[in-house]
């Protein structure tokens, strides 16, 4: 793809080559983000779309509708994101760069959090940290006698902090995924060299993954801006609001077009931070870091600091796996809400139906329709996370091929927008745009397939992010080599990128799954479906106020997500055998 | 699924021609609906609650041949599915089971996307004000609620002004009206309420209420104090019982919440009860709705399927209502009883929404609000 090739190609081949792979990605981005965008933008110009931006922007409600909370959401971005880079990072250091013992469970244990739903961890903060401003029972700490103030029981704060918790695993699994390709020689070549330590994390390491950690920084941003439970829980007492609480009151209120409109600005306000993001790494030469050469992986020796490093790791991972998952399983086992730990009682799982606990509604196991929900996650998370990745990457590679570029650019502003988009928004504009047949297509209204265009396009970000930081590693030598010996683009796609791209690739999939298995909005708006899947199980169960099946059936959505990243590990490590070391 | 919906189609393009207009099917008795509807063969319902699988097999029991598809889904993702299909030129829901009344006035019935449908079974039996402009089928509350295990000589408000009072500083609950239709249609309610509220003023400060520049009249001005007197917000209901309601909490505070969370009392370790006895009103009743899509594809069904969950003429309502015949929720269809643990739905001192004036009302109040967080 590159023009530096070494047989000058025909008109015709260049055309197809270098010219279509693009066109094509670039149809695809308009249909899928573009024209949702612009639907809504469309929906703002309307009388009262202007209306709602100059109540937005400007009038005595700006304030309170906009700019406080634009700041508390620009705080919780920035200070998330930094959080999570800086706790992630390291434990992505720590587990594949250093001989930390019991490596494997530290890593397992830092994939997890993603897994929990955000309001776990807050539910979790509120268990030790709640104070009296709102009356019920009071947290661990008040009841052992310690007063909380109310900046560390609600607002800004333990907003972030518990999203710091949530977040962290995202940025984890993507920079690991990239360290893990930071091959022995290169650093063995430092080490010759005389550079101590510091110089080869700051002069070698770093550098090589400055691209991942852009990624992981900006889908922290991005996942921090939209989140909608911890603020809620956390920040609402103190009346903190932010653009996330703010689009979903406007939205349920009945007044689309302030929320469209708050929509607009907050992609307008993170495209400006992505962009000058994109411009630190693009601005640089890229580390090219999968060679085809080596390829084992050099650990440092900790020395003295194995086990101190070792039990710092534990309790992060402690503290934000356990925890969550507790409040979680407890809340699945006791009849209270209000009393979490007193008379446990298996009846939400297994209990049979007809007795006097839950309205004689029967254990989540006892459901008929559980294994046919089971079984229709699975295989939505499966098929969404194929497509997203396959799409994904043919992005990654374009924009990594073309770094610099315009067209680079533009493409991965565009890929990364649709994480910002409310999926309310985004679920109306693809019932507009794809329930009349366009050309030979038929129309897609309440089908499957609706589904999983939508959804691959929502989850794009994922796919695009973790792809593009472990393509940018790969050495353009390899491909070229495949080429002269008359490889094409396919074959040198599944025989060389996918092998050694696996890990990135991965990474970003269980991202998409996970997220497609949790997510409802979408589900729900596309798809007339009588056979469930297990997040609107769960929403049937909370919303007759039956929280218990509803904790139950989100643990059982976390084994499925927990166990589809085994499974993607394993095979990641038959793929890259040598890797084992 | 899908095959199920292109036979449904296909048979609604041959037998829509030969069937009577609309017109008529609104006067037809369950018994002549019954045939047309068996030859449509089903029915799609999107529905707030999902008690509506109960629905379905009731439904599917009585009239044998009618296939019914429920969706649940909340009133918010209803109106966005209807809007854009709609729009896209798809009809593929019939009824909608749908609270929001004030949205669903302005975006669905005022841009005729739905059409009032009342069963003339049942229509002497419901009260006229819940015919129109939407059929109500139930009404459900925002009322004020307090801890009776606390408070053991009743409720400790008796006037809603005692909210703005120091003694109720920070110790006042609501789910936050910016994020939740219902608490803004209850402050909504009372700013519409203004002389009530300005009677109430004067019987408990002993004088008349002097009302700021900036806000219109008693009701409005009862907003602002309130949320000058530390009014605190929660993100859902669930968060508003457990702290309200705490059997063994020793200074709980009140707030605005839903009377049929009571039933959970027991199950849950609460003790909410309802303060009824509230100067001017406690708060709102506002309807859950059934309303027929423009161009239902299955016009005599939705239509059987709407008279079918009014229930029949026992108390408790038969198959079709029980479902949904809740202590603290209440039927508008008069023949059925309330549950005898319950307030007496005239005894409760509520206001019942109109949802026509609310929706006029209600952005004024949503701009309010915003300005004083």
């Amino acid at each position: 793809m590159t023009s530096t090739s070494i047989v000058m190609p025909s008109g015709s081949r260049l055309l197809r080559s270098a010219f279509l792979m693009p066109a094509i990605l670039v149809a695809i981005i308009a249909i899928l983000v573009v024209a949702p965008l612009l639907r809504i933008l469309l929906s703002t110009l309307t009388p009262e779309g202007l209306a709602a931006w100059e109540t937005v922007l400007f009038s005595p409600l700006s304030t309170n509708l906009w700019w406080r909370p634009l700041f508390n959401t620009m705080a919780l971005g920035f200070g998330v994101s930094i959080g999570c880079l800086l706790l992630g990072g390291f434990l992505a250091w720590l587990v594949i760069l250093t001989d930390v013992p019991g490596r494997r469970a530290l890593g397992l244990m830092a994939t997890l959090p993603y897994m929990i739903p955000s309001f776990a961890a807050a539910l979790a903060w509120g268990t030790v940290f709640r104070n009296a401003r709102l009356g019920g029972s009071a947290g661990f700490f008040e009841t052992s006698g310690l007063a909380i103030p109310d900046w560390l029981a609600w607002g800004l704060v333990p907003t972030a902090i518990v999203l710091i918790a949530h977040y962290y695993s995202l940025a984890y699994t993507i920079i690991a995924a990239a360290l893990s390709s930071v091959g022995a020689d290169l650093v063995e070549a430092g080490q010759m060299a005389g550079a101590r330590r510091p110089r080869i994390f700051f002069g070698i390491i770093l550098p090589v993954v400055t691209p991942a950690l852009i990624a992981a920084g900006s889908l922290t941003f991005a996942g921090a801006v939209a989140n909608f439970a911890a603020p809620a829980l956390l920040g609402l007492p103190v009346r903190m609001q932010t653009l996330s609480t703010r689009l979903f009151g406007m939205i349920e209120t009945g007044q689309n077009e302030r929320g469209f409109v708050i929509a607009l600005l907050l992609i307008a306000v993170s495209a400006a931070f992505l962009w000058l993001s994109d411009r630190i790494v693009s601005g640089r030469k890229a580390f090219i870091t999968v060679t085809g050469k080596g390829g084992r992986t050099k650990r440092f020796p900790l020395g003295v600091w194995r086990w101190p490093l070792f039990g710092l790791a534990l309790v992060v991972g402690l503290l934000t796996t356990v925890a969550p998952i507790l409040i979680l399983a407890a809340s699945s086992l006791a009849p209270q809400g209000g009393a979490l730990f007193s008379n446990w009682t298996l009846h939400f799982w297994i209990g049979e139906g007809g007795g006097a606990i839950a309205q004689g509604q029967a254990g989540v196991f006892r459901n008929p329709i559980l294994l046919d929900a089971l079984w229709n996650t699975i295989q939505l998370g499966l098929v969404v996370a194929f497509t997203t990745m396959l799409l994904g990457l043919a992005l990654a590679y374009t924009i990594v091929h073309r770094r610099g570029s315009l067209l680079a650019s533009v493409l991965s502003q565009l890929a990364f927008m649709p994480l910002l988009i409310p999926s309310i928004a985004f679920a109306a504009a693809y019932i507009a745009l794809f329930s009349a047949p366009i050309g030979p297509m038929p129309s897609l209204y309440g089908t499957f397939a609706l589904l999983v265009v939508a959804a691959s396009a929502h989850n794009l970000p994922f796919a695009v992010q973790s792809g593009r930081s472990v393509l940018g590693q790969i050495s353009a030598d390899l491909e070229e080599s495949a080429r002269l010996t008359g490889a094409g683009l396919i074959r040198r796609l599944f025989a060389i990128i996918f092998p050694l791209a696996i890990r990135g690739l991965f990474a970003g999939a269980i991202l998409v799954f996970v997220k497609m298995v949790r997510d409802l909005s979408l589900v729900v708006l596309l798809f007339t479906a009588t056979s469930p899947v297990l997040s609107m199980v769960a929403y049937r169960y909370a919303a007759e106020g039956f929280m218990q099946f509803a904790n139950a059936i989100t643990l059982i959505i976390l084994v499925v997500c927990l166990a589809a990243s085994l499974i993607a590990h394993s095979l990641q490590n038959r793929v890259q055998k040598w890797k084992e070391s | 699924m899908f095959k199920r919906l292109a036979k449904a189609a296909l048979a609604a393009c041959v037998i829509l021609p030969s069937i009577a207009a609309a017109g008529d099917l609104d006067k037809m008795t369950p018994e002549q609906l019954l045939p047309l509807a068996q030859k449509e063969g089903s029915v799609t319902i999107f529905s707030l609650s999902s008690r509506i699988a109960k629905i379905e097999k009731a439904f599917e029991e009585t009239y044998p041949g009618v296939d019914l598809i429920g969706v649940d889904m909340s009133s918010t993702k209803q109106i966005a599915r209807l809007e854009a299909e709609q729009q896209a030129g798809i009809h593929a829901v019939d009824v909608l089971y749908i609270a929001d009344t004030p949205v669903v006035f302005t975006k669905l019935l005022q841009a005729k996307r739905v059409s009032n449908y009342v069963p003339p079974r049942v229509t002497g039996e419901i009260d006229d004000r819940y015919k129109v402009p939407l059929l109500a089928q139930r009404l459900s509350t925002k009322v004020l609620m307090y801890n009776e295990a606390a408070f053991s000589n009743g409720s400790p408000i008796n006037n809603l002004w005692q909210l703005t009072d120091p003694e109720w500083r920070g110790r006042v609950l609501m789910v936050d009206p910016s994020q939740r239709g219902e608490l803004l249609d209850l402050l909504t309610e009372i700013a519409l309420h203004s002389d009530e509220m300005s009677k109430a003023y004067q019987a408990h400060f002993g004088k008349e209420i002097e009302v700021d520049p900036d806000v219109q009249g008693a009701g409005e001005q009862f907003i602002k104090d309130l949320f000058a007197n530390d009014l605190i917000l929660v993100p859902n209901s669930d968060v508003l019982n457990k702290s309200i309601g705490d059997i063994n909490a020793k200074e709980p505070p009140v707030g605005f919440g839903t009377y049929s969370d009571r039933r959970d009392n027991k199950k849950e370790g609460w003790a909410l009860q309802v303060a009824n006895k509230v100067e001017p009103a406690n708060g709102i009743l506002f309807p859950a709705i059934l309303t027929i899509a423009d161009k239902a594809p299955h016009p005599a069904a939705a239509r059987l399927l709407i008279d079918f969950m009014f229930g029949d003429d026992t108390p408790s309502g038969g198959p079709g209502f029980e479902p949904f015949n809740v202590p603290g929720d209440y039927a508008t269809r008069k023949t059925i009883a309330g549950h005898p643990d319950s307030v007496k739905l005239e005894d409760l001192q509520a206001w019942t929404i109109d949802p026509q004036k609310t929706a006029a009302a209600r952005g004024r109040i949503a701009d309010l609000i915003i300005t004083l967080q």
